[in-house]
C-alpha cells in the first residue's frame, strides 16, 4: 500500500500539485480535456490521494491520463491549492519509467512524440523547425502553409538572413558547440535515458502486438495515427 | 459601586449581552463603531429557516436595551482595549472592569474571487445585495426584467485556500436554501439551481427547510463547484462547474448568479489581539480559552468573547453564547 | 470590456537591455513578427537587446509533452541563464509563452525546493561546465510591448479605429495559458482578467471584447495537437472559442502566444474546409494576428514586411478597415521582389489569389 504513492511523491510537482482534494470538481468545470473526452481530473486526483496500489497502476496503464492537454487552466481555481495538471505530469513520468504507458492506445503515442520532438530537440536544438511540419501530416495547416513549406528558402528569408545557416536570428541552424552541451545535458540529467526508455518499452509492445521488426517507422506512424474512437462518451 | 463592563460591538451579540449583563446587577457600556445598533442584522431580510423578519428581531432586540435603560455609545470605534481600558479612535479612554468584545465578523467580499466577476458583470450578486434586493422589494435582473434561471453558488470566500479562507461559514448553506426558495416564491416559473459541495444542514429545522427546497419548491441542486462566470452577449451569465454526481463538466447560461459569501474575520481583529494580548485561530477569528469548557473566555483574564467575533455562527447560537459570556464576565468579577 | 483595476498584478518589467530568448513556434509561423518585436524596440525605441546565436529552444514542448524530465529542461533553462550571464545581460524575456511558463515554472521550484537548484547547478557543471545566476528580472515580450505602449501610441502612424467613422476596432484578446494561469502574479492583469493586450488596444484606439469562453484555452493542448490522432482535441477548443466569440463580430483576434495565434488562424481553415462555417464578416475568416504585428501596423510597418502573408485567414480586410494602405500585388513575392507562386485560394479567403497580380502572365 502506498508504493507507487510514494515514488510518486518523490516528484516535486505531485509535493506542489497535491494536497489534499475534496471533490468539488472546479478543475473539470474549466478543464479542456474534460469537454472533449470522457475524462475526470478531479477523478484522478481522488485516485490517487487514496494512494491505493492497485488503483494507481491502472491509472498508469491506462488511456485517462494521456488526455490532459496541460494548459493548468485548473492551476488557478482549485481551492485546496492543488494542481491536478501537475499529478498528471508526475502521473506520466512515472508510467513511461516503469514501461506501463505502452499498455494504452494514448500512453503509447509518447513514442510518436519522442521521435518527433524528441530527436529534433537533439537535431536542431529546437522543439519544430519548419521542415518537420510536413504538409502531408498536418493537413490543418492549410493552403498558406503549403505555399510557405514549398517556398520556405524564400520567405523564411524575407525575415532572416541565417535561415538554415549559422548565425544570430530567426530559424538559424545552431553551432556544434551549442547542441554538445544540449546533448550532454540530455545525458547527465535523465533526458537520454527517457528517451531510451520510451524506445525500448515501445519495442517490447510493439512485438507483442505483432510488428516484426518491433518499434520501427511503421508502429510509429500507426501510434501516430491511429484513434480507435474510444475516448469520448 | 456597580462593575463596570465594556462591550465592544452592538450587533445582536452585544446586545444581547449588555441585556444580560445589566439583568444580572452590571452596569454594561455599549461600544457600536457605526451610527446605530444593530450590527448585520440590519442589512437582512427575513431570518432561516423561518423567514422571520430581521426587523422584528432587531426592533425587539433594540427595545429591551432601551427598556433596561442601558448606555451606549455609537459612531465610537475602539482601536485598543485592554481589560481595564478601552480607547477610542477619537482619543477618548474607556474605563473598565472586564471587557466583552463582540464585534461580529466581516462579510467576504466576492470581488476577490475574480473568476466570478462581481463587480464587473451586472447579474452576478451576493447573498448579501438579495436580502437588500428583498428589503427594497425590488428583485430582478440589471435590466429591471424577471430572471428565468437563478444559480446560486456555495462557499464563495469559505473553505478556499486560494483567498485564505479555509474554514466553512456554515450559515451560507441554509441561507442559499432560504434564498432559492424566495426567488421561487416569487418568480415561481423560475428554474433556481445550487451549486454545493456539501450541504451542511446543521441547525434545527434546516434539514426541512432543504425537502421543502426540493420537493416544494422543485429547487436543484447540483453538486459542483462553480469554476467561472463570464457574460454572455444577452447580458446573462455564462457558468461552468462539473456535475461531480455524474462526473461530467457542464456548463449553463443563468440571468442571475447569486454568490454565498461567507464569513470573514475582521481585520481589526489582529491589532486589537495585539494590543491586549489575545490569541486568534488560524482563521483571523479569536481564539477561545477553551473550545469546551471556556469558549466565551479568552485568554486573558476579564477579556470575553461572544458571538462570531470568535467564529461564524448564526443568531440563535450567537444570542445563547451572549447570555453565556456575560455569566462569564459576572462570574470573573464576583469570583 | 469591464474589469477592475489590474493594477493588483503588476510585475518589474525592465526598460532596456534585454536577453531576448527565442521561440519554437513564434519563428516557424511568425518569423515577421519575431523581426518586428526586435526592430520595434532597436529602431523605434532605441533598446538594447541581444539575439545570442548559443541561445536554444527550452525544450518546453518536450516538457509538455512528457519526453522531456523535470531535471533536463531545468538544466536547458540554466543554460540560458549562464549564456545571459556570459554575455553581460540580466534581464531575460522570452518570446513563447510556452517557455515564460517555463522559466517561471522553473524559478518558482528552485525556490520552493532548493535541492532541485543545486541538483539542477551539478548537472549543468557537469554537462557544460557552466554556471549560473538567475535573471534580475523575466518577461514575456508581450510585457515588454505593454511597458512601452504608450511610447508606441506617442509614435503612431495608425490607430486601431475604423478609418472611416472613427469607431475603436473590436477586439478579441486571447492570453495564452501559461502567461497566468500557473503563475497569476506573474502576468499583468493577473490570470482572470489579464492586461497585457487589452493595455495595448487600448492605448492605441480598440475596444477589447467579453465574451463566455474569453479565457478557454486555443486547444494546443501539446500530445493534443503534435500527436495527428488527437487533434480533435485541438479543434474542438478552438471552434469552441470561435462559436463564443462570433456574435461580437470583432475585427480581429490578437494573441501573445504564437501557438495560440497559429491555431487560431489554423483551424478556421480547417473548420471551414469541413464544414464550411466561418467566422468573420462577409463569410470569410477572423484575422488572427500576433501583438508585434499589431504594434508594427499602428507603427506604420509594411503588412508584408510584419510577414502577415503567412496568414491563413486574409487580412486585407482589417487592413482596409484601418485605412492602411498596402500594395495588394507584393504579398507573395519572396526574398527581392522575386515571383514564387500564390497559394492555393481557400474557402476561409476573401482575397481570390488569382486576382493578385501575377509576374509571370
Amino acid at each position: 500500500m502506498g508504493k507507487y504513492f510514494d515514488m510518486l511523491m518523490e516528484d516535486v510537482r505531485m509535493r506542489e500539485g497535491l494536497n489534499s482534494c475534496m471533490n468539488c470538481g472546479v478543475c473539470t468545470g474549466v478543464c479542456p480535456a474534460a469537454e472533449f473526452y470522457s475524462y475526470d481530473p478531479r477523478q484522478i486526483v481522488s485516485i490517487v490521494q487514496t494512494r491505493d496500489d492497485e488503483a494507481i497502476e491502472e491509472l498508469m496503464r491506462s488511456d485517462a491520463i494521456w488526455y490532459c492537454g496541460e494548459c493548468m487552466s485548473c492551476r488557478p481555481r482549485c481551492p485546496r491549492g492543488n494542481t491536478p495538471g501537475y499529478v498528471i505530469q508526475a502521473l506520466r513520468t512515472l508510467s513511461q519509467k516503469l514501461g506501463f504507458f505502452v499498455e494504452s492506445e494514448k500512453g503509447r503515442q509518447q513514442l510518436a512524440l519522442k521521435r518527433i520532438i524528441g530527436d529534433n530537440i537533439l537535431r536542431t536544438g529546437y522543439c519544430i523547425v519548419p521542415r518537420l511540419v510536413k504538409p502531408e501530416l498536418h493537413p490543418e495547416q492549410g493552403t498558406v502553409w503549403q505555399w510557405i513549406y514549398d517556398n520556405d528558402k524564400e520567405i523564411f528569408g524575407r525575415f532572416s538572413p541565417v535561415y538554415m545557416r549559422p548565425g544570430a536570428g530567426a530559424l538559424r541552424r545552431l553551432d556544434e558547440e551549442t547542441l554538445g552541451e544540449i546533448d550532454r545535458i540530455f545525458e547527465v540529467s535523465g533526458g537520454r535515458a527517457m528517451f531510451d526508455t520510451i524506445e525500448r518499452h515501445s519495442d517490447r509492445k510493439a512485438r507483442e502486438m505483432g510488428y516484426a521488426e518491433g518499434a520501427d517507422q511503421q508502429y510509429m506512424m500507426d501510434v501516430f495515427t491511429r484513434n480507435s474512437n474510444e475516448h469520448y462518451e | 459601586m456597580k462593575k463596570r463592563i465594556v462591550v465592544i460591538g452592538g450587533g445582536p451579540a452585544g446586545m444581547q449581552t449588555a441585556l444580560r449583563l445589566k439583568a444580572r446587577g452590571m452596569e454594561p457600556l455599549i461600544v457600536e463603531k457605526e451610527a446605530e445598533t444593530g450590527g448585520k442584522l440590519r442589512g437582512w431580510h427575513v431570518l432561516f429557516p423561518t423567514f422571520t423578519p430581521a426587523g422584528e428581531v432587531l426592533a425587539e432586540l433594540r427595545h429591551r436595551v432601551r427598556e433596561a435603560g442601558i448606555e451606549t455609545m455609537t459612531s465610537a470605534e475602539v482601536v485598543s482595549f485592554t481589560q481595564h481600558e478601552v480607547a477610542l479612535a477619537d482619543g477618548r479612554r474607556l474605563t473598565a472592569d472586564a471587557v466583552v468584545l463582540a464585534t461580529g465578523f466581516t462579510l467576504f467580499d466576492a470581488r476577490i474571487k475574480e473568476e466570478y466577476g462581481y463587480g464587473i458583470y451586472d447579474n452576478v450578486v451576493t447573498s448579501a445585495d438579495i436580502e437588500r434586493m428583498l428589503d427594497e422589494g425590488r428583485v430582478a435582473k440589471a435590466d429591471g426584467s424577471r430572471p428565468k434561471r437563478i444559480a446560486f453558488l456555495h462557499c464563495v470566500g469559505s473553505r478556499d485556500e486560494k483567498v485564505c479562507q479555509q474554514h466553512c461559514s456554515r450559515v451560507c448553506c441554509i441561507t442559499g436554501v432560504k434564498q432559492a426558495i424566495e426567488m421561487k416564491r416569487l418568480f415561481p416559473e423560475a428554474d433556481v439551481f445550487n451549486f454545493y459541495m456539501d450541504i451542511r444542514m446543521f441547525g434545527p429545522g434546516y434539514e426541512e427547510l432543504y425537502r421543502e427546497a426540493q420537493q416544494r419548491y422543485n429547487i436543484h441542486f447540483v453538486r459542483g463547484r462553480i469554476s467561472e462566470a463570464s457574460p454572455t452577449i444577452d447580458g446573462g451569465i455564462q457558468i461552468k462547474a462539473e456535475d461531480t454526481l455524474t462526473g461530467r463538466p457542464l456548463r449553463m447560461s443563468v440571468d442571475l448568479l447569486v454568490l454565498l459569501v461567507g464569513m470573514r474575520a475582521n481585520d481589526d481583529n489582529a491589532a486589537l489581539a495585539a494590543a491586549a494580548g489575545l490569541e486568534r485561530a488560524p482563521s483571523g477569528f479569536m481564539a477561545p480559552r477553551d473550545p469546551f469548557l471556556g469558549n466565551v473566555r479568552s485568554n486573558v483574564g476579564g477579556i470575553f468573547y461572544a458571538g462570531t467575533v470568535s467564529a461564524p455562527k448564526n443568531i440563535g447560537e450567537t444570542l445563547n453564547e451572549a447570555a453565556a459570556a456575560a455569566d462569564a464576565a459576572v462570574d470573573y468579577l464576583n469570583a | 470590456m469591464k474589469r477592475n483595476s489590474w493594477q493588483d498584478y503588476q510585475k518589474q518589467i525592465a526598460d532596456d537591455r534585454y536577453y531576448y530568448g527565442r521561440s519554437c513556434i513564434r519563428q516557424n509561423f511568425f518569423p515577421g513578427s519575431e523581426k518586428a518585436f526586435l526592430d520595434i524596440l532597436r529602431n523605434d525605441l532605441g533598446k538594447e537587446l541581444l539575439d545570442d546565436p548559443k541561445h536554444s529552444s527550452c525544450t518546453g514542448i518536450g516538457y509538455h509533452s512528457d519526453i522531456v524530465p523535470l531535471e533536463t529542461i531545468m538544466t536547458v533553462v540554466a543554460r540560458q541563464f549562464s549564456l545571459m550571464n556570459e554575455s553581460g545581460y540580466e534581464n531575460f524575456v522570452t518570446s513563447c509563452i510556452t517557455s515564460f511558463g517555463v522559466y517561471t515554472e522553473m524559478l518558482a521550484t528552485w525556490h520552493e525546493f532548493p535541492e532541485t537548484e543545486e541538483r539542477t547547478r551539478e548537472n549543468l557543471y557537469k554537462a557544460t561546465g557552466r554556471e549560473f545566476r538567475k535573471p534580475a528580472s523575466l518577461a514575456h515580450t508581450s510585457d515588454v510591448m505593454f511597458h512601452f505602449r504608450n511610447e508606441i501610441a506617442a509614435r503612431a502612424k495608425q490607430r486601431l479605429v475604423d478609418a472611416a467613422t472613427g469607431e475603436p476596432l473590436k477586439v478579441v484578446e486571447h492570453i495564452g495559458c501559461h502567461y497566468a494561469k500557473i503563475f497569476p502574479k506573474s502576468g499583468i492583469g493577473g490570470s482572470e482578467f489579464p492586461y497585457v493586450l487589452a493595455g495595448m488596444i487600448e492605448a492605441w484606439g480598440g475596444e477589447c471584447v467579453d465574451y463566455p469562453e474569453r479565457r478557454h484555452c486555443c486547444g494546443f493542448g501539446f500530445r493534443n495537437y503534435l500527436v495527428q490522432a488527437n487533434r480533435g482535441y485541438s479543434i474542438a477548443n478552438s471552434h469552441k472559442k470561435l462559436e463564443s466569440m462570433a456574435p461580437y463580430k470583432p475585427d480581429f483576434i490578437v494573441a501573445n502566444c504564437p501557438g495560440c495565434a497559429m491555431f487560431l488562424d489554423k483551424w478556421q481553415y480547417a473548420i471551414a474546409e469541413m464544414e464550411g462555417t466561418t467566422y468573420g464578416a462577409n463569410g470569410h475568416g477572423i484575422p488572427v494576428l500576433t501583438y508585434e504585428e499589431m504594434a508594427g501596423l499602428v507603427l506604420g510597418y509594411d503588412p508584408w514586411a510584419l510577414g502577415m502573408q503567412m496568414h491563413q485567414v486574409d487580412v486585407e480586410p482589417l487592413l482596409d478597415k484601418m485605412g492602411i494602405e498596402y500594395d495588394p500585388a507584393a504579398k507573395y513575392l519572396g526574398r527581392n521582389g522575386k515571383y514564387i507562386g500564390k497559394p492555393a485560394s481557400a474557402v476561409v479567403n476573401c482575397c481570390a489569389t488569382d486576382t493578385v497580380y501575377d509576374m509571370r502572365e
